[in-house]
C-alpha cells in the first residue's frame, strides 16, 4: 500500500517536472534572435548568423515569422518572460515597450565603443530614442512609395509623373491606365491606414494628437476627398472592389496584381519593393516614386527607420547581443548579403560600400530614398499605444469597409471614425 | 472459503467487524489506486482546464493586458463595453446566423446518410469510413486553406458554375455569401453526429417495422412514425452537442477570412473576435469577460433545450 503510494507520488512528480518544462539557462556564448519579414529577409539574416557564428564561435537561435504572428508571439513570450535578448523591433511599438520595461538601454554600449555609430546620423539614432536613451538601432530607412510598372505605363501610353503630383493627377493616370490597358490601376491598397496618416502629413498635421488621446486634426474634408477618389476609380473599374480585394488577404508578394500584371502600380514601403521585385522575376521594369501629395498641399512622404533591432531588459548577456547587433549595422561583409534587404543601411560607409553591388531595383530604392530627401515631410511621431485597435476594430471594420461597400456615405463614416477613435484613444488619458 | 473463515473467527460479530474493516480498506485501496490512474488527465484537467477558467472569471473583471503585470478591477466595465461595441454585436450577429443555419443542415446531412448507409448492402463500411472521413481532416487548417482556394475567384466553384452557365460569385468577398462558404465547409463534416445516428437506427426494432409493413404503412410512414420518434433522444443528443460545437466555431473563420472577420465582419464569428480582442489587442479583461458571456448564453440555451425536450422527446424507458 504504502509503497504503492509512493509510487504514485514519483510518478506525479514526473509528470509535474515533464510539463514545466525546465527553460535552457543561458550561457555566456548563446545567444537568441528573433525577426519578421518574409522569405528573402530569412534566407539573408541566416546567412548572416550562420557568417558571425563561424566568426565568434557564439551559438545563436533564432526564430522568425510573418509581421503579424510574429507580434502575437512576441507579446505572448514577454508575457511569460521568456523574451529572446535581441529582437526586431518596429518604429510604431518602442515608446509601448519601452514604457513596459522590456527594453534595454544601449546607450552604455554605444559609449563603450561596443556598438560603433561613427557612421550613422543623429537623427536615425533619435528615431529609436525615447526620453533621450537609445532603445534601439534603426536596421535601414525606409518610405512609402508607388511602385510603378514602367512597361505598363508605356503600354497605356501614360508618362512617369512628376516627383511633386497630387492626387487629382493620380486619379487622371489611373483612369487612363485602366481605359487603355483594362488592367487596374493600382492594388487594394489605397484604404490602408498607413496612407491616411500621411495624407494628413500633406497637411502639416498629424492623425493623432499629441496624448494620443483622440484625433489630431478638425477637418475631415480631406479624408472625404480621398475616400471619395477612392470610390469613384472604384465604380470605374480602375481600381479592386472590396469584393474584389478580399482575394489579396495574406496573398504575400507573388500574389499582389502588380506582380501578376494585372496592376500597373502598386503602393508599398520601398524596401518590400526589393521581396515584390523577386517575385515578379528579372525582366519587369519596376521604379520607385513618390506618394502623390494633395492638391496644393506638402509632401506625403516622410523617411522612417524600417525596423530595429533592440535587447530586452532581462537578456542575461547584453553585451553580446550588443555585439551581434553592431556586426549587423557595421560589418561590410554581413551587409553584402544584407543587401539594403531591410531598409537603405544606416551606416553611411555601409551604403557607400553597396552601391556598386545593387541589383538595378536594390540601386532604384537608394535613388528614390535620395528623391524623397529632397522635399521630405518631417517624421510622423510614434503611434500612441491603442492605434493597432483602432485599425483593427476601428479603421477596417467600422470606416473602410461599410464606406466601401456604401452601406455608409464618406462622411458618415469620417464622423465614425472621429467618435470611434476618441472612445479607443479616450483610454490613454 | 466461509469453512475457513468461520474457524478462522468463530464468533459472529468478531467476524462482521473484521469484513468490515478488511472492506474498507480495500475501498480506500481502490479509490487511491483509481485516483492514480486517472491522475495524468487530474492534473491537466485542474492544470489547464479548472484553473484557467478560474483565473479568467476573475480576469474578466479587471483591464488586464497580458504584457504588463499591473492592472485593475474595473468592476462591469467590460460587459457593460460590449453593449456599445459594434463589431462585439456583429459578430454575434454572425456567429447565431452560422449556428442556426450549421446545426439543422448539419443534423438532416448526418441522418439522411445514416438511414442510407443503415442497410446491408455490399462496401456500406466502405461508405461509411469515406463520409466520415471529412469529419476527421476537416477541421483542420490544410482543409480550410483549401476552402479558401475553392471559393477563389477562379476557384473550382466558380469555375463549376461557369460550366453550367450559371453566374459566378466572389464568394469570400460578397458580405452576403462569404459566411456560407464557412458554412457549407461545416456542414460537409457530419461525419460524428451521423455515426450516433447510425448507431441510433440499429437500436430501432426491426419487428416495429414489419408490423408498420404489415399495417400498410409506405416508406414516408414509416420514418415519420417509427423511426423518428424512437430517434428522438438521439437527435436530442446530436443538437446539444452540434449546437456547442457551432458556438465554439473558430479554425475555419481565422483561416477563411485571414483572421480578420472580413468581408464587413460577416464572418467574424464570437471565437474569432474573443481571440483578436485577447491576442491581437490585448484586451484580456475583455476577452474573459466575453468568454463567460459565451459561457452563459450556451449553458442557457442548453437548459431551454432540455426544458423543451420534453414535448418532443421519447424515451423508450420512462413509458415502460
Amino acid at each position: 500500500m504504502r509503497r504503492k503510494f509512493s509510487v504514485g507520488l514519483v510518478f506525479l512528480l514526473t509528470v509535474v517536472m515533464l510539463g514545466s518544462a525546465v527553460p535552457g539557462f543561458a550561457q555566456d556564448n548563446e545567444l537568441r534572435v528573433t525577426w519578421w519579414g518574409s522569405q528573402a529577409r530569412h534566407d539573408r539574416t541566416i546567412e548572416v548568423i550562420e557568417m558571425y557564428e563561424a566568426e565568434t564561435g557564439i551559438d545563436i537561435s533564432y526564430e522568425f515569422a510573418g509581421f503579424g504572428d510574429y507580434w502575437t508571439r512576441l507579446n505572448t513570450q514577454a508575457a511569460g518572460d521568456e523574451l529572446a535578448c535581441v529582437i526586431q523591433q518596429d518604429y510604431r511599438y518602442i515608446s509601448e515597450w519601452q514604457s513596459r520595461d522590456l527594453l534595454m538601454p544601449l546607450d552604455q554600449f554605444v559609449e563603450e565603443g561596443v556598438i560603433d555609430v561613427s557612421s550613422i546620423d543623429q537623427s536615425v539614432l533619435d528615431s529609436g530614442s525615447v526620453d533621450d536613451e537609445l532603445y534601439a538601432l534603426s536596421l535601414g530607412s525606409n518610405s512609402q512609395t508607388i511602385i510603378i510598372d514602367v512597361d505598363a505605363f508605356e503600354e497605356a501610353g501614360v508618362e512617369l509623373p512628376a516627383a511633386d503630383w497630387t492626387w487629382a493627377d493620380f486619379e487622371a493616370i489611373a483612369l487612363q491606365i485602366h481605359e487603355e490597358t483594362g488592367i487596374w490601376a493600382i492594388g487594394p491598397t489605397l484604404p490602408e491606414i498607413a496612407l491616411w496618416q500621411s495624407l494628413y502629413l500633406g497637411y502639416g498635421k498629424n492623425v493623432y494628437n499629441e496624448d494620443g488621446t483622440g484625433l489630431g486634426y478638425d477637418d475631415d474634408q480631406p479624408l472625404i476627398d480621398y475616400f471619395s477618389m477612392i470610390i469613384r476609380l472604384q465604380d470605374e473599374g480602375a481600381v479592386p472592389t472590396q469584393e474584389e480585394a478580399a482575394e489579396f488577404i495574406d496573398a504575400g508578394p507573388e500574389g499582389t496584381p502588380i506582380v501578376t500584371g494585372r496592376a500597373a502600380m502598386d503602393y508599398r514601403w520601398s524596401n518590400q519593393v526589393i521581396a515584390v521585385a523577386e517575385a515578379a522575376g528579372e525582366d519587369r521594369n519596376f521604379i520607385l516614386w513618390t506618394l502623390p501629395r494633395p492638391v496644393e498641399g506638402n509632401s506625403q512622404n516622410f523617411i522612417k527607420p524600417s525596423m530595429f533591432f533592440s535587447i530586452t531588459a532581462d537578456c542575461d548577456n547584453p553585451e553580446e547581443a550588443a555585439r551581434f547587433i553592431n556586426f549587423f549595422v557595421n560589418d561590410l561583409e554581413a551587409n553584402e548579403v544584407l543587401l539594403a534587404e531591410r531598409g537603405v543601411p544606416i551606416s553611411t560607409v555601409v551604403a557607400e560600400h553597396l552601391l556598386p553591388l545593387l541589383s538595378p531595383i536594390d540601386a532604384n530604392t537608394f535613388e528614390f530614398l535620395a528623391m524623397v530627401a529632397e522635399d521630405p515631410a518631417p517624421l510622423m511621431p510614434p503611434d500612441p499605444p491603442g492605434a493597432a485597435d483602432l485599425r483593427d476594430n476601428v479603421y477596417t471594420p467600422l470606416f473602410v469597409e461599410p464606406v466601401l461597400f456604401k452601406l455608409i456615405s464618406v462622411e458618415e463614416g469620417a464622423q465614425m471614425l472621429r467618435d470611434e477613435a476618441a472612445f479607443v484613444l479616450g483610454e490613454n488619458e | 472459503m466461509t469453512e475457513i473463515v468461520q474457524s478462522a473467527a468463530p464468533s459472529v460479530d468478531n467476524l462482521r467487524r473484521w469484513s468490515l474493516v478488511r472492506r474498507r480498506s480495500v475501498k480506500r485501496q481502490n479509490n487511491l489506486v483509481g485516483y492514480f490512474f486517472i491522475s495524468p488527465w487530474l492534473i491537466i484537467f485542474l492544470l489547464f482546464t479548472l484553473a484557467p477558467m478560474v483565473i479568467s472569471l476573475g480576469l474578466a473583471f479587471t483591464n488586464y493586458d497580458i504584457l504588463s503585470d499591473d492592472y485593475e478591477y474595473v468592476g462591469t466595465a467590460n460587459f457593460e463595453r460590449m453593449r456599445e461595441d459594434i463589431r462585439y454585436e456583429r459578430s454575434v450577429k454572425a456567429t447565431f446566423k452560422y449556428v442556426s443555419w450549421v446545426v439543422p443542415l448539419r443534423l438532416s446531412f448526418a441522418l439522411a446518410i445514416a438511414m442510407l448507409l443503415n442497410t446491408k448492402r455490399r462496401g456500406v463500411y466502405f461508405y461509411r469510413a469515406a463520409f466520415y472521413a471529412p469529419s476527421i481532416v476537416g477541421g483542420s487548417v490544410a482543409v480550410a486553406v483549401m476552402w479558401r482556394q475553392i471559393f477563389g475567384n477562379a476557384g473550382i466553384v466558380n469555375a463549376f458554375l461557369e460550366i453550367l452557365g450559371l453566374d459566378t460569385y466572389r464568394w469570400l468577398g460578397d458580405p452576403t455569401r462569404a459566411i456560407w462558404t464557412l458554412i457549407i465547409l461545416a456542414v460537409w463534416q457530419f461525419g460524428s453526429p451521423m455515426l450516433i445516428f447510425l448507431a441510433g437506427l440499429k437500436q430501432i426494432p426491426s419487428e416495429l417495422y414489419e408490423v408498420a409493413s404489415i399495417d400498410g404503412a409506405n416508406g414516408f410512414q414509416k420514418f415519420r412514425y417509427v423511426t423518428l420518434p424512437l430517434l428522438t433522444p438521439i437527435i436530442f443528443f446530436n443538437l446539444i452537442m452540434q449546437s456547442i460545437h457551432a458556438f465554439r466555431q473558430f479554425t475555419q473563420a481565422f483561416i477563411v477570412s485571414g483572421g480578420t472577420g472580413r468581408p464587413l465582419d460577416t464572418t467574424l464569428l464570437y471565437s474569432l473576435y474573443l481571440y483578436q480582442r485577447a491576442f491581437v489587442n490585448f484586451k484580456m479583461g475583455y476577452a474573459a469577460a466575453m468568454a463567460w458571456v459565451m459561457l452563459l448564453v450556451i449553458a442557457l440555451l442548453t437548459l431551454i433545450s432540455f426544458w423543451l425536450s420534453r414535448y418532443w422527446v421519447f424515451y423508450e424507458t420512462k413509458e415502460s
